[in-house]
């Protein structure tokens, strides 16, 4: 057999040594999930699902107050409980956490007048509708179109 | 002359060869153990996201610019305070009456004040000056060809199998590219942990079963939310498209977004 040339012998070497350093590197750099789904970290989708959700969703207030949520009328029929009332999640776990504070601030920021509002979505002009009165005065609030 | 790559050399060439082979398999498995250990998280079981195709799209006609929908964003998903970083926010465009030239219409002037949060403070536009106006609710577009996505120089930013957009924090290097390329205006950069920021359509709630928060609290389901590979009876996300002429923003731009706007004017980018 004839021996192979030293310099060719290092040359050989030296590309197995580079190719599996490549692969080492590869092997311990690339993380586990990478290419589960696509070239990124598969784990990366199921960190991003692992926040805690604040808004409970409208079943979760069912389970006790479906006298309330089963009444409301008109156009505040369709609401969910959430876009008044905060989030429920902390209220949801211990009864005793109380949802956010509802304020005339609540009412007016779908109902005061402003040319970009559908014209016929209800709206008022504060100094003209019954100024210094609450609104919750005159509007129950889960049947807007009845008085206490 | 006596060869060089003598048998025992050979030998312990081919057993080191084997040996590297072998515990490459072990090393990886030891490997993706330590890693389940440290990242574990606590993901909703059982979701699939090769089985789930989420879109979200807006009635403009429906929305009335109560910003709670921006509100809840934030809350929902711990962003920031503070007026420029929104995953959401809400536009109020005013079209002006024209003046004396022959023009259909006149100057467009858009406010988004604090991303439309606690509603939107009284025009300075006075009313008899307003050809029209209306609120456009703002969201990440989930383009099917992302310039933000082609843009990122570390793949941080990529297209989830069920349709959404995500950044992985844990490779953003925070160069600010994707918020230079989205066209939309939908990123911003974290002011805490440096990395990019946008809609993730709240992943952990649609994974959940739950409607994204902005679309659970909007009080007149301007928001329609759906999953398109499994549409139920009366899908309000097919009857939105069957019933509506649909948009998108800014098609010339060939970034194909998936989220569909009603109703919308041309002055709307």
């Amino acid at each position: 057999m004839q021996r192979m040339p030293p310099q060719v012998l290092r040359l050989v070497l030296l590309t197995i040594a580079i190719v599996a350093t490549y692969g080492v590197a590869r092997a311990l750099l690339t993380p586990a999930t990478f290419g589960r789904y696509g070239h990124y970290r598969g784990a990366a989708l199921e960190e991003t699902a692992s926040r805690t959700p604040l808004y409970a969703g409208a079943k979760a207030c069912n389970e006790c107050h479906d006298d309330v949520s089963g009444k409301a009328t008109k156009g505040h029929k369709t609401i969910s409980c959430e876009s008044c009332h905060g989030p429920t999640r902390a209220h949801a776990r211990d009864p005793d956490v109380a949802t956010v504070k509802l304020t005339d601030n609540t009412c007016l920021r779908c109902h005061l007048s402003d040319p970009a509002r559908p014209p016929r979505h209800k709206q008022i002009v504060t100094i003209e509708h019954y100024p210094g009165d609450r609104c919750i005065e005159c509007h129950l609030p889960h049947q807007p179109n009845k008085s206490p | 002359m006596k060869n060089s790559c003598s048998r025992r050399s050979l030998l312990a060439l081919l057993t080191g060869g084997i040996g590297w082979l072998a515990t490459r398999p072990i090393a990886q498995a030891a490997k993706t153990a330590v890693k389940h250990v440290f990242a574990s998280a606590k993901t909703p079981e059982g979701y699939d996201p090769t089985k789930h195709h989420w879109l979200m799209c807006i009635d403009v006609d429906r929305c009335i610019g109560c910003g709670t929908c921006a509100e809840a964003c934030k809350a929902e998903n711990g962003v920031p305070r503070g007026a420029s970083y929104f995953r959401t926010w809400v536009e109020r465009y005013i079209i002006k009456k024209p003046g004396s030239n022959a023009a259909l219409r006149g100057d467009v002037v858009v406010d988004s004040p604090n991303g439309g949060q606690g509603g939107f403070p009284p025009s300075l536009v006075p009313r008899q000056d307003i050809l029209k106006a209306f609120f456009v609710p703002k969201l990440c577009n989930l383009c099917e060809h992302s310039p933000c996505a082609q843009a990122c120089p570390v793949g941080a930013t990529f297209d989830t199998p069920d349709g959404v957009v995500l950044v992985d924090p844990t490779y953003c290097i925070g160069c600010g590219f994707c918020i230079q390329a989205c066209p939309y205006g939908c990123r911003f950069m974290n002011p805490e942990t440096h990395t990019a920021e946008k809609c993730t359509l709240c992943y952990h709630r649609i994974t959940r079963g739950l409607k994204p928060a902005c679309a659970e609290v909007c009080p007149t389901q301007a928001r329609i939310f759906g999953d398109l590979k499994n549409p139920t009876e009366n899908d309000p996300l097919q009857e939105f498209i069957k019933k509506n002429k649909v948009f998108t923003l800014k098609p010339h731009l060939g970034t194909e977004p998936r989220v569909l706007y009603a109703n919308i004017d041309k002055e709307v980018r």
